[in-house]
């Protein structure tokens, strides 16, 4: 899902000097968020996966019209696209992981988050991320990854955290594990014929490697904190300042989506066959995340340590300017 | 001739489309990572009935016609001007040597960075790539100037828009049609890998939701539709480059006398 975010890395210098220069799409920034007849069109720069169910589920249920919002989620590659884009104005609200939230924070990107977006489920074995070999590996724990090859989304980024986290509770040294960068979408066919020894995924990728008899040998995500905040929705700090009513009413209205996505399960999952081309087959296995409305702090903050102490960030993300 | 050439072409697709039926139901490969033609087929039909894919198939089109259309008008003027005025070719070759391997891709943080996942993203990705094929086959084009041609012409007087018109113009039309050429299959590559990175509506960002989504004969069924569309294109492209040169000697063969 995130596996564009390095676009989004490279771009964030160059992002830093430009909104330092005044930023050139202050026309699109005053038209965008424009209303007519007292409805607000906001843009979602959203990435099209399982997790972003409960936007397009409130979005039919009216959770946003009857604030006055309009939604136009507008699919994005990734981070990439996401972050730089509501930054300079091209979208007013995004989805990203945590900690692309927090390494863009520390590189003084002018972002705040708005409201929760996704969190593991706390149940190990049923999350849906999951530290996965192939059926009949003889690794059985993640201590016995020191050496291997195990692949992640994106590099130096929330997986590296959780797969390391892993690794160093079950008694190993993360820094003997060779980590390799390959989209979520590759690593059941990699894992299959061996190219990999183990492969940190997500839905519906998990569900994939499950039905090949995959095994899971850690639930990352579990073990880091209770009901860990994978992903927030996030806007630029200019246009939370400049249109507070508008962050509000999208956080009031993201909150009862979300809190309704959690409670009608099988609304979310049917509300995903409209935006993506998972097989009905393999959604019928997908685990769905949890879609609290808050996030929790707590979690995010273990998060933050253990990216510190694999140098994830330039200097300590400040989690009280990020958070809303 | 041509009915044998075409019949050779048709089994030969046919043995590929056949192989690409065999090879996963023998389990030489894993069908679900390399599902049989007949799958592929299917997911196409089902596409094919879809309301969003022919939007998604407008889009890339636009993407790539826009972007054409710019490149090509950029390069020829772009390139008629350098090669007319003096001096000026001699000042903008290193730069013009310098910025023209960059790769397009290269660009995409730029393009995200100033227009996000709009079409300008997808616009400023394909104008690059392709300006160059253009612009170069231009300046080739104009350097195949005969000179003898040239004198003649100034010694009967005609200005320098006569001159371009009747005696530059159609010495570097066949290189600049090559240029064309190339130029709308580089448009068509760049659309749709603009798409699938940045996500800009298109077939290229519906080949990542497949792909995301672990659909794997609909990507497939989409990658077949962009190859189709590669094919369309450059078929296209022949006959138009036929039509414009149809006068020239490379078209027309040697006259009989």
């Amino acid at each position: 899902m995130r596996r564009r975010l390095f676009l989004g890395l490279t771009a964030l210098p160059v992002l830093a000097a430009a909104t330092g220069c005044g930023s050139s799409d202050d026309g699109d920034a005053s038209d965008a968020g424009s209303s007519s007849g007292g409805t607000t069109t906001v843009k979602v720069g959203i990435i099209p996966i399982v997790d972003v169910a409960p936007l397009y589920l409130g979005q039919k249920k009216g959770f946003f019209s009857e604030r006055g919002l309009k939604l136009e989620l507008t699919p994005a590659q990734g981070g990439a696209a996401i972050v730089p884009g509501v930054v300079s104005g091209q979208f007013q609200f995004g989805f990203s992981n945590v900690t692309s939230l927090m390494v863009a924070q520390s590189n003084n990107v002018p972002i705040k988050a708005v409201v929760n977006g996704i969190a593991s489920t706390g149940v190990k074995g049923k999350d849906f991320n999951g530290l996965m070999v192939k059926k009949g590996s003889s690794i059985t724990s993640p201590k016995q990854l020191e050496g291997k090859k195990v692949a992640i989304n994106t590099l130096k980024n929330i997986n590296e955290t959780v797969v390391r986290q892993s690794v160093r509770a079950a008694g190993g040294d993360p820094d003997k594990v060779q980590l390799v960068e390959l989209a979520f979408d590759q690593m059941p066919a990699a894992l299959d014929k061996g190219q990999i020894d183990a492969a940190c995924v997500v839905e519906p990728a998990t569900a994939t490697i499950r039905s090949q008899g995959g095994v899971e040998i850690a639930s990352p995500l579990v073990e880091i904190a209770p009901d860990l905040t994978v992903a927030l929705y996030f806007t630029s700090q200019q246009y939370e300042q400049q249109n507070p009513d508008v962050v509000k009413k999208f956080r009031e209205a993201t909150a009862q989506s979300l809190a309704y996505a959690d409670s009608h399960p099988d609304e979310a999952r049917a509300i995903i066959t409209t935006y993506t081309k998972i097989p009905p087959d393999v959604l019928k296995q997908v685990t769905l995340p949890k879609w609290p409305a808050e996030a929790n702090r707590a979690s995010i903050e273990a998060l933050m340590k253990l990216g510190e102490e694999d140098g994830l960030f330039k200097k300590t993300p400040d989690l009280d300017a990020l958070l809303p | 001739m041509r009915g044998v050439n075409a019949a050779l072409g048709a089994a030969g697709l046919a043995a590929f489309l056949a192989l690409g039926e065999a090879v996963p139901r023998l389990g030489l490969v894993k069908d679900d990572y390399f599902p049989p033609t007949s799958r592929i087929a299917d997911a196409l039909g089902d596409e094919l009935g879809d309301g969003a894919f022919w939007s998604a198939l407008g889009d890339t089109l636009t993407g790539w016609a826009l972007g054409l259309v710019i490149a090509a008008c950029a390069g020829i003027v772009v390139g008629v001007v350098i090669s007319v005025v003096p001096y000026l070719r001699e000042a903008t070759a290193s730069t013009i040597e310098f910025l023209r391997p960059i790769p397009s891709v290269a660009l995409i943080p730029l393009a995200v960075l100033l227009y996000g996942t709009e079409l300008r993203s997808v616009l400023l990705l394909v104008v690059y790539a392709s300006f160059w094929q253009v612009l170069i086959q231009t300046l080739y084009g104009v350097q195949d100037l005969d000179p003898v041609a040239d004198e003649t012409a100034r010694s009967y007087g005609l200005g320098t828009w006569a001159r371009i018109r009747h005696v530059l113009w159609p010495t570097a039309l066949p290189y600049v049609m090559t240029g064309v050429r190339l130029a709308a299959a580089v448009a068509l590559i760049l659309a749709v890998t603009a798409e699938l990175v940045i996500g800009a509506p298109g077939l290229g960002a519906r080949i990542a939701v497949a792909q995301t989504s672990q659909a794997v004969p609909d990507m497939y069924a989409l990658v077949v539709v962009t190859g189709l569309l590669g094919l369309l294109i450059n078929v296209g492209a022949r006959s138009v480059e036929r039509r414009a040169l149809a006068w020239h000697q490379s078209v027309r063969g040697e006259v009989m006398v």
